[in-house]
């Protein structure tokens, strides 16, 4: 197995929210698409995964990861990507993490009234809630 | 003297509902269109009827609790799925898998994507009005449930990996019913083509309908034989080949416009490799364990992450799983092909008819429950 690759991704970089937009501007004019883009909530801080990938090289899959505190938002990439419209609604109504910028923040798979995050930590069953630096530290 | 009745307004648009029960949207899928006569202004997709919360229940089960929820995403490849999670978990945790048991899941993975594929076919000419190759795809799909069901157990929600190799190893019956499924289905490509590849009114309702641009795919997305149809061959088997497919000989098919003759084009041809690789695969099945004993049931990976892309029938699937050490995962994400599939018809079924709305639908083969998880 490739050993580079071993967690599916060439690398992954922690982005300060005010870098995105031009990494995503880079990323996009070097083929790259948005993959797929999830949230996670730790106790102290809150983060988004984006992974791109790229249709013409093999292997180019990378992540950026963006920390976001509590009531901070995230710089959004709908101009960029219109994929990333439906993928900034699901995390917005996971997790309640706000996209600045985003044109459209509706509930996308939960009832459009619903007032939850279910995939917050304090939302439901949890089996685990952990600080960022016990897992990624 | 006639009568003069009220003359309707000039330029009027007026909202239909297509769905969330329609015999041409195969699950719960409603569309919202802004139609102007038969011009689509808008359409806009509303999704999550089938909504269950797989990734909030896959943190909180034991990583081997989740296999069932994995096959009833995309109900239709429940066996790559399964294979798919595995394969995930396996790399998360570092297990070993026995050559047999690779070559097996590969077999069941092929089988599954002929079937799903098979089910698009005979379900899209339907949506087209055609209902006779309907009958003959279920027929042949019928075979390939009756393989996977005297293994697994099941005829659609399998559950049949394990980490560590498959529940139960398969035997002579298995290999026999494989090969004589492949030569019955190989039999059968005349009549398909004869009754719907060259069939005028298909063509007509196929052609240059729906086009998906490699700059659209790539703005919303998309993947599977939808982006193959473009002339892109991305394909996860040979761009990142996991499991035992760099071992054998297939092609990726592409096509060249992207429009809807294309997509099918690209899956009648994607069961025929698939069908080359079962045959490699049976021609090459090793002996041995079919798995490894020594897999704990609850496992514990250690600390990381593990991003784990493979090729579903419907086009890139991939698990993100983080683990704390704990038996439980800490986030299970989920990226699924037809989510893509799906929000690029919001671009592309703007300015089609209604009626090509159907074909455009049908022709991009999503699967709702996948989509809602």
């Amino acid at each position: 197995m490739d050993e580079g690759y071993q967690a599916g991704v060439v690398f992954a970089a922690l982005t300060p929210s005010d870098k995105l937009r031009d990494a995503a501007v880079a990323l996009k004019k070097l083929g790259f698409f948005v993959e797929t883009m999830t949230g996670f909530e730790y106790t102290d801080t809150q983060e988004v995964v984006y992974h791109f990938n790229c249709f013409l090289e093999p292997k180019s899959r990378l992540a950026l990861r963006v920390l976001c505190g509590e009531g901070m938002g995230v710089p959004s990439l709908a101009d960029l990507f219109a994929g990333a419209i439906w993928l900034e609604r699901e995390v917005h109504e996971f997790f309640g993490i706000a996209f600045d910028g985003a044109p459209d923040l509706r509930r996308l798979l939960l009832p459009e009234d619903a007032d939850y995050y279910p995939l917050k930590k304090t939302f439901g069953t949890v089996q685990a809630f952990r600080k960022r630096d016990e897992i990624y530290g | 003297m006639a009568e003069k009745f009220p003359q309707p307004v000039v330029d009027q648009i007026y909202t239909l509902n297509l769905g969330p029960q329609h015999p041409s949207t195969h699950g719960v899928l409603r569309v919202l269109l802004d139609l102007d006569g038969e011009i689509i202004i808008k359409a806009d997709p509303v999704i999550g009827y089938g909504h269950r919360g797989h990734e909030k229940m896959g943190e909180n089960r034991l990583y081997k609790q989740f296999m069932p929820n994995t096959s009833r995403m995309d109900y239709l490849s429940g066996m790559i799925f399964n294979h798919g999670y595995c394969l995930a978990v396996e790399k998360l945790a570092n297990i070993e898998v026995p050559e047999r048991a690779r070559y097996i899941r590969v077999i069941c993975s092929e089988l599954n994507r002929i079937s799903s594929h098979l089910l698009w076919f005979g379900t899209y000419v339907m949506d087209l009005g055609g209902f006779t190759p309907f009958l003959y795809a279920f027929d042949d799909r019928e075979q390939i449930l009756d393989i996977l069901d005297r293994v697994s157990g099941s005829r659609l929600t399998y559950s049949y990996c394990r980490f560590g190799g498959v529940t139960a190893d398969i035997d002579y019956e298995f290999v026999d019913q494989t090969r004589a499924f492949l030569k019955r289905l190989r039999s059968r490509w005349p009549d398909y083509h004869n009754l719907v590849t060259k069939n005028v009114i298909f063509i007509h309702r196929t052609r240059d309908v729906g086009v998906i641009s490699p700059q659209l795919a790539q703005e919303y997305g998309v993947t599977g034989p939808s982006l193959r149809a473009a002339g892109i061959p991305f394909d996860m088997r040979k761009i990142e080949p996991y499991e035992v497919y760099d071992r054998f000989d297939f092609e990726i098919p592409v096509g060249t416009k992207g429009d809807a003759l294309d997509r099918y084009y690209v899956r009648m041809e994607e069961m025929e490799q698939s069908c080359r690789i079962i045959e490699q695969a049976l021609d090459g099945l090793p002996k041995g364990p079919f798995i490894n004993d020594e897999v704990p049931s609850s496992l514990k990976p250690p600390k990381g992450e593990v991003y784990f892309a493979f090729e579903s029938a419907r086009g890139q699937t991939g698990y993100y799983l983080v683990s704390d050490g704990s038996k439980y995962p800490y986030r299970c994400h989920i990226r699924v092909p037809s989510f893509g599939n799906l929000n690029v018809l919001t671009e592309v079924l703007r300015g089609t008819l209604v009626a090509d709305a159907i074909s455009i639908l049908g022709s991009v083969d999503v699967v709702i429950p996948e989509i809602d998880r």
